[in-house]
């Protein structure tokens, strides 16, 4: 089969790629990984249609609640990414009583209150939280060895097959439920609520449901991160973090599984690659600004829309008519 | 204790006073073109570096700066509204997206022209009024307060009293109907754009000598605008203004009971607040989200 | 005995207007009942708050002798009460088959774990199965890839009605399911909904045209200004003198 094929020439791909990447760029390719599940857990949330402005702040509880509990309770390190993911989840299940009284513009802007809140208590509280310094000194993921390869996390090209691994095996879960009879019932919650809602749907709890499992996908996005790079703080979960996650989701799009990861991965490449090794590093934020301006002038349906051109398949909403296979 | 009272309102009418020129703004822009402007902060951003660039650097009058800033800060509205609202004008989250953008280029390119470094500007006038030993109102801070009084009051004899105003309300409640009217929904659109982004520059110059003026300097002013036009109703010029006086007093007086942090938690919690109760906001009732 | 749906008192007020009066009237099983009147006679009031869009002011929808009123759309869908809406309102950037699959929503509930593992394969083929069933009996199956905003009006109106059939309903609220359709695709629409009764399935459809009904309902009652006004089968309502004033009324209003 074609497909297994092109599957597996990626995998190796994927392997073989640190190889040819200088030490930095390494570094780069750790952050690619965990930020492209950071903006495929947003897509998932953006199914149902809502857009978050605290998605970044929910990453930040998974990375807190991790760097806490391996550093303050001695839990074992992969075990407290998962509680981390799980206090992430745990937290949007609270909030949805809240925000879900909110629709469109006032979920966005209640979103974004209710993260800034949670910044400022990481800001104000010392104890635990570390205040604006945050926590440093963060656990890092302790070394193992699976035979075949030594895994030693002070090498990036470690932790990046390690989180390359989780990475994959979570976007594989959320491909799974975007395709499943779930996924269709976020959609329709979408494009008719009030028929989805006469068809037996219960919206709230759907809605709930996307929002929990985007933001236990993103507090563990948020984990890797934390103990990959040591120390996190207020500051790591700001506003302008979720500008990027945004225009990752923008530029590539959001009507297929793979539009904001293709955003993300395309950005990064353009943000990092070339516009730092070419000295343009004060010039970032202005070029980041022009290319979100730019592309939703001209094109507004994403990089995917123009992929979708290239490889002419099915039509925008996607094939679901394979489920019986 | 009195005295404390009496001071810390004296604060809080003079925040109150800034904070609901940006807020009648936003919510100005938010009635007729339908889009939220991120970049709103920005603007109030730029308005404070036209009085650095003028009045600190060129040394020209403080109040030719002021107005230079009014101006091109507006001009700046009238660009925006032409190269991104009006082509995004059938894309909700497009308007949105794009005034995020902006705000990332007019950050960067403060920070191109002025370094990220806070910019000193020297006091317009170094006077106190004295009510008491322990209540003083700087001169300054009067004129920042007669100013938005008079700004204000004029804007609502604009909006109450010409056709200009009339159309401009008529379209924020119903665009469709208002261009059966024969109301130019482009015009209005120009003007609102006009008059909410000067609104939000003239209140950056004026303020310029009295904060630390710095590029990212938006960002805590356009929360305050979120708080403040979410808890007035958004698409409510008189809910905007009385929740500038509300939001005022209470940061104020927080800040000073407790300290900046809580107070920023609580006004972000009011506004959660408001939402959960009133959707919609607490003097609104448009709904055009 | 339980009467199978029964509308009790029904009142709804909007700040000072009183939009239904004390409304009651029954609805026996395996009927197709109309609920007409004039415009603004309370109908579609009546209509959304059976269906659970509107919490009535006072009064009660008993369903088999449950209170169903105030409870939320999706609960009321739960216990059988699935309804149509009055405009074309589908997942239009759905596919038609995918439209029917959202309909087989509460026979096969999804379960987002076993989604992940793959062990509901056969919840998936029972959901297709259905689907496709509702599909073909509404005429549409050939349709099945197509975009539901592509199709035609009446192939719109006919999936909104596969969509409420596919979650094997007791009950179909129609709300004017006539409106904006040419005679034939009326005349169509009347035989599939004949069948629908005859696959035991009750109906209760809210239209204002009058003429359009009298040949399909077994019971009719009719409304105006918030209060009941008559009931009975078509020749009594065609020729009831209330009736008849209350439409004459309202076309003087009109003219």
């Amino acid at each position: 089969m074609p497909r297994i094929l092109f599957f597996a020439l990626g995998l190796i791909g994927l392997v073989a790629l640190p190889h040819a990447l200088s030490f930095s760029q390494q570094e780069i390719l750790v952050f690619l990984v965990i930020n492209v599940l950071l903006v495929a857990s947003y897509r998932l949330l953006t199914l149902t249609g809502e857009w978050s402005l605290g998605h970044v702040v929910i990453m930040g509880v998974g990375a807190y609640a991790s760097a806490l509990f391996s550093k303050n309770l001695g839990i074992y390190v992969p075990f407290a990414m998962l509680l981390g993911g799980m206090t992430s989840a745990l937290l949007a299940v609270l909030l949805s009583f809240p925000l879900f009284r909110m629709k469109g513009f006032y979920f966005l802007i209640g979103s974004f209150a209710a993260g800034e809140i949670i910044r400022l208590l990481w800001k104000r509280f010392r104890d635990p939280f570390g205040g604006a310094k945050g926590i440093k000194g963060i656990e890092p993921m302790p070394d193992f060895s699976i035979g075949v390869y030594e895994f030693d996390f002070f090498e990036p090209i470690s932790y990046y097959y390690m989180s390359g691994a989780v990475v994959v095996f979570c976007l594989w879960i959320l491909w799974r439920i975007e395709r499943s009879p779930v996924g269709l019932t976020f959609h329709a919650v979408h494009w008719q609520d009030k028929l989805a809602e006469a068809s037996g749907v219960n919206l709230r709890a759907y809605r709930t449901l996307a929002f929990s499992i985007a933001s236990g996908f993103a507090g563990l996005s948020g984990a890797l991160l934390a103990h990959y790079v040591g120390t996190i703080n207020p500051n790591s979960f700001d506003v302008e973090v979720m500008v990027f996650v945004l225009t990752w989701a923008i530029v590539g799009g959001t009507a297929t599984f793979y539009g904001p990861i293709l955003g993300c991965v395309v950005l990064t490449i353009l943000n990092e690659i070339v516009l730092r090794e070419l000295g343009f590093e004060q010039m970032r934020p202005l070029i980041y600004g022009a290319i979100m301006i730019l592309s939703i002038l001209f094109m507004p349906k994403g990089l995917e829309s123009i992929v979708q051109r290239l490889t002419r398949r099915t039509p925008v909403a996607a094939p679901r008519e394979k489920v019986a296979e | 204790m009195l005295d404390l009272l009496a001071q810390t309102s004296l604060n809080a009418v003079y925040a109150a006073s800034y904070i609901s020129l940006i807020a009648v703004g936003l919510v100005l822009i938010f009635g007729v073109m339908g889009v939220i402007n991120f970049a709103h902060g920005e603007l109030f951003m730029l308005g404070a570096y036209a009085v650095v660039a003028l009045y600190a650097d060129m040394q020209l009058p403080f109040l030719m700066a002021v107005a230079a800033g009014l101006l091109f800060v507006g001009l700046l509205g009238l660009v925006m509204e032409r190269t991104l609202f009006r082509p995004l004008k059938d894309n909700p989250l497009g308007g949105l997206v794009a005034s995020i953008g902006l705000l990332m280029i007019l950050q960067a390119l403060a920070v191109l022209g002025f370094g990220v470094r806070m910019e000193h500007v020297p006091p317009v006038t170094q006077e106190v009024i004295a009510f008491s030993d322990k209540v003083r109102l700087p001169l300054a801070r009067l004129y920042v307060i007669v100013a938005a009084v008079l700004l204000l009051t004029g804007l609502w004899y604009f909006l109450k009293r010409t056709r200009f105003g009339w159309a401009l309300r008529a379209s924020a409640q119903d665009p469709e109907a208002a261009a059966l009217q024969g109301i130019s929904i482009t015009q209005t659109a120009r003007i609102a754009m006009f008059i909410g982004a000067a609104l939000a520059g003239v209140a950056g110059a004026l303020t310029a000598p009295l904060v630390s003026v710095n590029p990212h300097m938006g960002h805590s002013v356009i929360v305050t605008a979120f708080i403040v036009i979410i808890v007035g109703g958004v698409g409510s010029l008189e809910g905007a203004v009385i929740a500038s006086v509300v939001y005022a007093f209470v940061h104020t007086f927080v800040t000073t009971l407790y300290d900046g942090v809580i107070a920023d938690i609580v006004g972000l919690s009011l506004m959660l607040l408001v939402l959960i109760v009133r959707p919609t906001g607490l003097f609104g009732s448009a709904d055009r989200a | 005995m339980t009467k199978f749906l029964e509308i009790r008192g029904l009142t709804m007020r909007f700040g000072g207007l009183l939009a239904v009066d004390n409304l009651s009237f029954t609805v026996e099983h395996g009927q197709i009942h109309g609920l007409i009147g004039p415009n603004g006679a309370g109908k579609t009031t009546t209509f959304n708050m059976i269906s659970g869009f509107y919490k009535p002011t006072s009064g009660k929808v008993l369903l088999r002798g449950e209170d169903i009123s105030g409870l939320k759309t999706h609960e009321v869908a739960r216990r059988g009460v699935v309804r149509t809406f009055q405009h074309s309102t589908l997942f239009a950037e759905l596919t038609v088959l995918e439209n029917a699959l959202v309909g087989t929503h509460m026979p096969f509930r999804p379960n987002i774990f076993a989604a992940i593992i793959g062990w509901d394969k056969e919840d998936r083929i029972g959901a297709e199965a259905r689907a496709r069933e509702a599909l073909e009996f509404f005429g549409l199956e050939h349709l099945a890839q197509e975009r539901a905003g592509d199709l035609s009006h009446g192939h719109q109106r006919a999936l909104g009605m596969a969509v409420a059939y596919a979650s094997h309903p007791d009950v179909i609220l129609l709300d004017e399911p006539f409106t904006g359709m040419n005679p034939e695709e009326t005349r169509r629409m009347m035989g599939l909904m004949r069948a629908l009764r005859d696959n035991g399935i009750t109906l209760l459809l809210v239209e204002h045209d009058m003429q359009a009904i009298m040949g399909l309902c077994d019971t009719i009652t009719c409304m105006s200004f918030g209060k009941f006004l008559a009931e009975g089968g078509p020749a009594e309502i065609r020729n009831h003198p209330a009736v008849i004033e209350a439409y004459l009324g309202g076309a003087r209003h009109v003219a």
